[in-house]
């Protein structure tokens, strides 16, 4: 390692408890704080200026919170690492940053040691999880996956067509829209999309849309060639 | 691992009490009295195994969580997996 110091952002409403986390960690010689932020939108600008290395997230930001504020940040700065800090183990939360791109999760009970180590092992490129959150964080992923492939294998049955309705359809197209989009009569339009529920399985236009968007398969309607 | 195996899927044997003392936490085998300790990937193991989760779903789901290449994780599952089975910790559900 380099004599470099990992350089820290620190993202949290509570001026009493940004500070400790700022002393503990300025207290190593390795770690230095570059910017501080006080909410959500503040933590991207400061972000995007100070170019961290890794940046500690409250999830309970004001003025956009933390993992959207974790989102943001991989978009823009994205050699940045964020930790998302929550109040408790919450396993939504967990799981909603690590989507969102984060790579460490500590609730703020933790030891202030812990979250030294955190900084420096997420800049090592390591993923932090509580040890006691790690094997329901694993079943959920487990359940996600089961669940996308089981939305692959439904959508497996679908034509060619029917998958072009479904990615306009995810889209919020309404009939008019997709007969245009695909030179079709609005009837015909309206054939399909009855094709397309029923294969699927789902009763509305709205859950057809959301079988696309919760189950993560944008990605493999636009691999069938579909844009 | 075989492809066979990994399909199959582990249950944890009913009575195997798992206990926490000082950060440390070990499953206790009334039946013999033997303690195995666990770390950290052999706990989450453990907890997958519930007689749904086949191993292949455990190294994926690692993989993804960790960004391990998938060479290092099977190896982790499979030896944890034979210490499981081989400890009579476990029963196999085809």
């Amino acid at each position: 390692m380099t004599g470099a110091k990992v350089r820290v952002l620190l993202a949290e409403e509570q001026s009493l408890f940004r500070e400790a986390m700022r002393i503990a960690l300025e207290s190593q010689d390795d770690i230095e704080v570059v910017a501080e932020a006080k909410d959500g939108l503040l933590s991207v600008t400061e972000a995007e200026r100070s170019r961290p290395d890794v940046a500690f997230l409250d999830a309970g930001l004001p003025n956009c919170d933390g993992v959207r504020a974790a989102a943001m940040i991989r978009e823009r700065v994205p050699e940045c690492k964020t930790i998302i800090l929550a109040a408790e183990d919450d396993l939504k939360t967990l799981i909603d940053g690590l989507e969102a791109g984060a790579t460490g999760f500590l609730s703020k009970d933790s030891p202030l040691a812990e979250l030294i180590e955190a900084a420096r092992l997420v800049h090592q490129g390591e993923t932090i999880v509580p040890r006691r959150m790690l094997g329901g964080l694993l079943a959920r992923l487990i359940r996600r996956k089961r669940e996308q492939d089981h939305a692959i294998r439904r959508m497996g049955r679908l034509t060619r067509r029917e998958r072009e309705i479904l990615v306009l359809l995810s889209r919020g197209a309404d009939n008019h829209i997709i007969a245009r989009e695909l030179v079709i009569s609005p009837e015909t339009a309206r054939t399909h999309i009855q094709k397309v529920l029923g294969k699927l399985g789902v009763h509305s236009r709205l859950e057809a849309a959301a079988f696309v968007l919760q189950n993560g398969i944008t990605d493999e309607l636009v691999e069938a060639g579909i844009e | 691992m075989n492809n066979n195996s990994l399909k199959a899927r582990p249950r944890q044997r009913s009575g195997v009490w798992r206990r926490q003392t000082e950060g440390e936490i070990a499953l206790y085998d009334p039946d013999n009295g033997q303690v195995h300790f666990l770390n950290d990937t052999a706990l989450a193991i453990w907890d997958l195994c519930d007689g749904t989760t086949t191993p292949e779903e455990m190294i994926l789901a690692i993989c993804e969580l960790f960004r391990m290449h998938r060479d290092v994780v099977v190896e982790d599952v499979r030896r944890t997996l034979e210490d499981f089975d081989r400890a009579g910790l476990v029963s196999w559900d085809r």
